[in-house]
This record gives C-alpha cells, structure tokens and sequence, in this order.
C-alpha cells in the first residue's frame, strides 16, 4: 500500500511537467481538409456581430488581419476590389482583426474605405483556434465548413492566385 | 524526493516563456521604437560609409563582396 502511494507521489512532479507543457503548447496550425471553427465576434464597426456560422452555404474568405501588418494593409484594398468581382449570394469575404484597441482598426477601414465586414478579437482567441502562423493569413471555406485553402503572408501577384482558388472553388459548387 | 518537485515546479513555472511571441501579438514588436535603426535616414548614411570604406558592396550586410579576404 505504502510503496505503490510512494510511487504516485514520485510520479507527480513528471506529470505537472507534463500538464505545464501541454498547456502552453500552440494549438496545431489548421489546414486544407479541416472543419474551420465557426466563431460569433463582435464587428469591428461596433454594430453587431459578425458569425461564421450564419455563412453556411456560401463559399466565405476569412482574413486575418491588424492596423501594424504592412502586408495586410496592402491586401485589403485588393481584396475589397477582389469580392465585388464574385456574386455576393454565392461568395462572402469577411475579416478578423486583432488589434488590442479597435479604435486602430476602425480607422484604418475608414482611411482605406474597406466595405467588407470584419470581426474583432482583441484577445487573439481566433487565431488561437486557427493556430495562426503568420500575419496575414486567410482561409477559404467552402459551404460546408471545410477549408479548401490556406494563404498565408501577402507578396506581389498574390492577388491572381486568390481570385482563381475564388473561382475554381465557386466553379466546383456550381 | 524534494529536489523532483523542486525541479517539476521550476520547470513548470518556467515553460510558460517557452510560447514564444505568437504572430497576431506583434503589435508591441512592429512599433517604429523596436527597429534595430529608429531612423532610416541615419541607418543607410551609416551603411553607405561602411561599403564605401570596405571598399566593396554590399560591404555592410553580406560576406564575400569581391575583396577575397572572406
């Protein structure tokens, strides 16, 4: 009896070690094939919410982005143009900012005129689940949930390949 | 026996700074006061006096720059 408490004991420091490190172990980077995590966040705007959920059924781009990512803010104008080129009851293009104070993100919507909707996690508890490996980063979904591609950074030229994965997918689900 | 439990606290207090900077938490980083040069101005005067006394280019930022010493 004594012997086997003994060893439970000795076992114990091992195991908080253990637990400590799957702790703050990052959470696994999602990829083409896995369901994204559907989120309700309040917009950026401060006028609701914004809910991945409710876009079941379309085919829905989701951009992470923030105020100090020199990439995002060369993408967003691009991608603003680039969503007015699909049909909107088909195709959705929404971001996730995660500046820890809006009030940056609002002003750089202002200042660009982005028109798309954006969610706000000043948290980072989104890019959490994502496992976010780079800033910018973005996620095509089809309407079923499922991740049909991963972008990750923003280059030069980057815009064509997101328009023909847009279209190649929308053509797929016609 | 104490000194296991010394040692799982420790480690497990100190695996917490093993996360790293996580990419949307770079906000504090990208601030103009955390470059390596604060003024770029300044940094390229600098580094054009330093090729220009190397003798090569680029003399500031790459090895090999055409002296054969390196």
């Amino acid at each position: 009896m004594y012997e086997t408490r003994s060893s439970s004991w000795r076992r114990k420091p091992a195991a908080l070690l253990l637990l400590a490190c799957l702790a703050t172990a990052p959470a696994a980077a999602l990829e083409v094939g896995d369901i994204a995590p559907t989120f309700d966040a309040p917009r950026v705007s401060g006028e609701g919410t914004l809910s991945l959920e409710a876009l079941r059924g379309k085919v829905v781009f989701v951009d992470f982005w923030a105020s100090w990512c020199a990439p995002c803010q060369v993408s967003m104008p691009q991608l603003d143009a680039l969503r007015k080129e699909f049909p909107p009851d088909r195709f959705v293009l929404v971001g996730v900012n995660v500046d820890r104070d809006p009030a940056l993100a609002r002003n750089l919507l202002e200042r660009r005129s982005i028109g798309y909707p954006s969610a706000s996690d000043p948290e980072g508890r989104l890019p959490a689940r994502f496992g976010l490996e780079t800033m910018p980063t973005a996620y095509l979904i089809d309407p079923d949930g499922v991740i049909r591609y991963v972008h990750r950074g923003f280059r030069k030229g980057d815009i064509e390949t997101l328009r023909d994965e847009i279209r190649d997918l929308l053509a797929d689900r016609e | 026996m104490r000194w296991a439990w010394i040692l799982g606290l420790s480690a497990a207090f100190v695996a917490g700074c093993a996360t790293g900077v996580r990419p949307w938490e770079r906000d504090q980083l990208s601030r103009p006061e955390m470059a390596w040069e604060v003024d770029a101005l300044e940094a390229a005067h600098r580094s054009h006096i330093h090729f220009s006394k190397e003798g090569s280019l680029p003399g500031g930022e790459a090895g090999g720059g055409g002296c054969g010493c390196n």
